[in-house]
């Protein structure tokens, strides 16, 4: 099959503080992968993730998305690229006094009308579609609620209902269970399963656990210090696999 | 840094540190020559100014400088420590009093072999005092590792803090007598002011409203017009601040460098705008559209604008930047960002800004009337202009003094259980 995302040589360097944060990353993904990385904080997850939508703009390198140059992309075809890409956050993102409803509609700015979205208005179908993505999260009661009145758990699915408006082909999570307990970091994560098996939508998340990373990831790309030490299936990782990505110091932590 | 670079930058930053050292101790002999010029020409010899002679003055320049070098040789100087120096022994100890003595001394020797000593020197940038006494005075960034951590000294024993409380003194007495602040007269005139007090406290609503018919006028319609006053001035003035904010916001702007040119213009129009008087404005328009309320409002709502477009930026700045990230992430474009992560974020302090903003013009309404706005402030200023001429004008300003308090204190109470509703 062919890889639905290249990164070649992929380098960014920080102008203030002068830190190198990716160091000639590349790798390839193929349509339909589980990818997840990992890696201590710092080591440049955040920011490879934000570099594939150019979120943050690359130094050095190239991305490409289904044969497309992400990097040479710009305006209207940039927007055109990040509207296949859904994302979601560490600390989900939402627009805290916004709705649930308009948060979820968010998704859909890079396809409607600008002229009515400018005036708030979403077509019938956006707005039914919208409320259909609640429905499959499980917070479709909440849909009238202000964003901030919500737990963290029910937070990120509303994030994750973002990103489904986007109809995504590829979805990229950034650390998206930092912030939750393990009970409700295992809910998020089977809605990134849920979609990734049943929508064949391509994932690629970044995680801080290598349990969960073992458990969810049919592939694990580990960094450290901006450069990839590990490329291969989870079950690769051994003792002194998982010493080198955590240092010597680290020891084994469970999220069951 | 190489080494040498290093030293050379504490040279120079020591150079300066002794110039600003002595700066300050020149300033308090000016200051104290005015406090004794003063007081000689006021209360001991009614004639004539004191005068330094011109062999005095190579006296002022030495004794300044020999008083920076005291505070100099002994460290904790206000020039040193503003420029991050510190001065140590050989082994970053603190040198202790007598090394500093011995310091103080080997400066002269410094200073006036300073030549020769250059010429003979194998160590070009050690000074002589350094060498003889065995001390050094290093940037205290360049040897954080180096210099034991001390618990600080207590401020009032250093030369630094001691210095700070005779600079601020000599600058609040000379101030004192440049202002020509009179507590005396101030407390004995009590009794001769004493019927303005009762007069203002005793108001006479008496045109409250029935108009008067000088002015034509009664208190209540000049209340209404100063509060549609501020109020047209406010709107006016929100609605140009709303979309100028965005521009003069840096993290909306701050991504092209013809954004910094927008920004940076918009935010130096806002400070210049703001930083002139609403009253000054009033004149201004005054000459432009006619004396009158048009222009009361207009000077109010162009100083609201600059204001209150400071005060919005400011919260556009401050926003959290998570939602603009993802938003643009969805492929929106930067407008629609904008509108749906930044708005609904920044709308209630907006709002209350605007409330606030509210208030004060309210308050401002009233002096803008020396310069042509009519309401209350007309009314004031009217009344006072007749004391002497009616019998109660006193009281008539009072009433409207009275008036204005309340509009005040009502607006404040109402937009304050605003902002609580909103926020």
């Amino acid at each position: 099959m062919a890889d639905q995302l290249v990164v070649e040589h992929l380098t960014k360097i920080y102008e203030r503080g002068d830190i190198l944060a990716l160091d000639d990353i590349s790798f390839s993904v193929v349509k339909g992968e589980f990818l997840v990385v990992i890696g201590l904080s710092g080591s440049g997850k955040s920011t490879l993730l934000r570099c594939i939508n150019r979120l943050i703009e690359p130094t050095q390198g190239k991305v490409y998305f289904d044969g497309v140059d992400v990097t040479a992309a710009s305006g209207g075809e940039l927007r055109r690229l990040r509207r296949k890409m859904g994302m979601i956050y560490q600390q989900f993102n939402l627009v805290k006094r916004s709705s649930v409803l308009t948060n979820v509609l968010a998704g859909r700015l890079g396809y409607v009308n600008p002229w009515m979205s400018a005036v708030h208005r979403f077509p019938r179908e956006d707005i039914e579609m919208g409320l259909k993505n609640l429905e499959r999260v499980g917070i479709s009661d909440q849909a009238y609620t202000r964003a901030d009145n919500l737990s963290g758990g029910q937070q990120q699915r509303v994030g994750i209902a973002r990103a489904l408006m986007q109809e995504p082909e590829l979805l990229m999570a950034d650390e998206p269970v930092s912030a939750l307990d393990p009970a409700t970091s295992h809910s998020v994560m089977k809605y990134l399963e849920q979609m990734n098996q049943e929508d064949g939508v391509t994932v690629i998340t970044s995680l801080h656990f290598l349990s969960l990373a073992r458990r969810y990831g049919t592939r694990i790309l580990a960094l450290k210090d901006g450069k990839i030490v590990f490329e291969g299936l989870p079950s690769e990782i051994d003792e002194a696999r998982f010493k080198e990505i955590y240092g010597e110091e680290a020891e084994h932590v469970e999220v069951r | 840094m190489s080494k040498s670079v290093e030293e050379m930058q504490a040279l120079r930053f020591r150079v300066f540190a002794f110039f600003l050292d002595w700066a300050s101790w020149g300033y308090i002999a000016y200051g104290i020559m005015y406090l004794l010029n003063s007081y000689w020409y006021t209360n001991i010899h009614y004639y004539g100014r004191l005068s330094v002679p011109t062999w005095g003055w190579p006296i002022v320049i030495l004794g300044t400088l020999e008083l920076a070098a005291i505070s100099h040789a002994f460290g904790h100087s206000i020039g040193l420590s503003m420029f991050g120096l510190r001065l140590v022994t050989d082994s970053f100890t603190p040198p202790s009093l007598g090394k500093r003595w011995q310091r103080y001394l080997a400066w002269h020797v410094a200073v006036l072999s300073f030549p020769v000593a250059i010429w003979f020197s194998t160590q070009k940038s050690r000074l002589l005092h350094d060498r003889l006494t065995g001390t050094r005075m290093v940037l205290v960034k360049q040897y954080k590792d180096e210099i034991p951590i001390l618990p600080p000294r207590a401020w009032y024993k250093t030369n630094r803090g001691e210095m700070s409380v005779v600079l601020i003194g000599v600058t609040l007495w000379v101030g004192a007598l440049v202002t020509q602040i009179d507590l005396h007269t101030m407390i004995s005139r009590v009794s001769t002011s004493s019927y303005l007090w009762k007069e203002l406290l005793s108001p006479h609503f008496t045109h409250f409203i029935t108009p008067d018919p000088a002015l034509q006028q009664s208190i209540v319609s000049g209340m209404i017009e100063t509060i549609f006053m501020a109020l047209l001035a406010t709107a006016v003035g929100a609605a140009f601040a709303l979309p100028l904010s965005f521009l003069g916001a840096r993290n909306i702007m701050g991504f092209s460098p013809l954004g910094w040119v927008v920004f940076t213009v918009v935010r130096g129009v806002f400070n210049v705008v703001r930083s002139i008087q609403p009253l000054l404005w009033g004149t201004v328009f005054a000459v432009w559209v006619g004396f009158g309320m048009f222009a009361g409002v207009m000077a109010l709502g162009f100083h609201t604008v600059a204001a209150l477009g400071k005060l919005y930026s400011e919260q556009v700045e401050g926003i959290d930047p998570g939602p603009l990230e993802a938003i643009a992430a969805t492929g929106a474009r930067r407008w629609q960002v904008v509108l749906y992560g930044v708005v609904p974020q920044v709308i209630p302090s907006f709002l209350a800004f605007t409330l606030y903003r509210w208030d004060i013009n309210v308050r401002m309404a009233t002096v803008i009337a020396l310069v042509g706005g009519g309401g209350l402030g007309r009314i004031m200023f009217y009344y006072q202009s007749r004391v002497g001429l009616l019998p109660d004008a006193w009281n008539q300003v009072g009433a409207v003094i009275m008036t204005i308090i309340v509009v005040v204190w009502v607006l404040d109470y109402i937009s304050g259980r605003v902002r609580e509703k909103i926020i």
